[in-house]
């Protein structure tokens, strides 16, 4: 590996942040939605360009279909969250937020992009909060739509050598429903990262 | 006499503010576990009269360890400690049995009332 990877104080410290403002986001997506949301541990790597996608496939395990949003956010963190949702599920989140006949696309694509912004916003804001971090995000886009996992993380859309790979998934209790929240750090947002993550070490 | 205290959390730097949040004056002997497994084994060891439970954590969650001390009688006080602020996650551990609920981050005088309330302190 060409770069410093985060020594493992540094990595455990990070995944209990993110298990903080992964809990933060699953609250919020529970209120919007009404319904009890499984979380579970959040997954920290370190990945090459070339490797990205088999880290995702592996995290994911997904046969299905899935459609993806794309948030970057920047100032004193640097990166980008994408939201990924698997297809067979989106019904089910259609129905708990009103939705009852068969959505048109133009309807799912907003509910997809209302719910990411929730949980990009209360997740890498929850991150930023803890190591009294500022951010500024940009509007959340559509990155794919209904097709398979590895074609929506393929390198030649990533812009980085090495990225830090943080995955936290929602999962909805008595539903189909699931998404994966991604966000990816490249070389010179892992360095920022790690000096919070030093800052907050010692400040404890 | 000490009390036997178990900090639960898959966290190393959790556990270590879990346990700087006690209070000063509380005379314990502190014994840590990094999942619900661990935690059952100080718990049969006697090591838990007091038992500070993470929720979100590998091979046992902290819902199965509160499952599996209601099996057992429940012979120790159960404070959950979690990130999962959802209220329905709140609401299930009490109903399992757990005598409180800690959000984190842990604000140590809500520890301290906590504690000072069930008569611990």
């Amino acid at each position: 590996m060409t770069i410093a990877a985060l020594n493992a104080d540094q990595t455990d410290a990070l995944q209990e942040v993110v298990n903080i403002a992964m809990g933060q986001a699953g609250d919020r997506l529970a209120r919007t939605l009404d319904v009890f949301v499984k979380l579970s541990v959040p997954r920290i790597r370190l990945v090459h360009v070339s490797e990205v996608i088999r880290t995702v496939q592996e995290m994911i395990s997904n046969t299905s279909l899935v459609s993806a949003v794309r948030q970057a956010f920047f100032d004193e963190l640097r990166g980008e969250a994408v939201v990924i949702y698997d297809n067979a599920g989106c019904k089910d989140l259609a129905n708990l937020m009103g939705y009852n006949d068969e959505l048109s696309t133009l309807e799912e694509q907003e509910l997809l992009l209302d719910v990411s912004n929730v949980l990009v916003g209360a997740c890498v804001n929850g991150i930023a909060q803890q190591f009294g971090a500022d951010l500024s995000f940009s509007p959340p886009s559509i990155m794919a739509e209904k097709i398979p996992l590895d074609l929506v993380l393929s390198p030649e859309n990533l812009s980085w050598q090495y990225a830090l790979l943080v995955e936290v998934n929602f999962g909805l209790e008595n539903s189909d429903f699931k998404s994966h929240l991604l966000i990816l750090m490249a070389e010179e947002g892992i360095d920022t990262l790690r000096t919070s993550l030093d800052r907050l070490m010692e400040a404890i | 006499m000490l009390t036997p205290v178990t900090v639960v959390d898959d966290s190393a730097l959790s556990r270590k503010i879990m346990i700087r949040s006690l209070p000063a004056e509380w005379s314990v002997d502190i014994t840590q576990a990094a999942n619900g497994v661990e935690a059952l084994e100080a718990y049969h060891a006697g090591k838990a009269h007091v038992m500070f439970l993470d929720l979100t954590m590998p091979v046992m969650d902290g819902y199965q360890v509160l499952e599996n001390l209601k099996k057992d009688g429940f012979n120790t006080m159960v404070i959950v400690v979690s990130a999962d602020i959802q209220p329905i996650a709140q609401e299930r551990v009490l109903a399992l049995g757990a005598m409180a609920f800690i959000k984190k981050p842990v604000d140590t005088d809500k520890v301290r009332k906590i504690l000072t309330e069930f008569g611990i302190l």
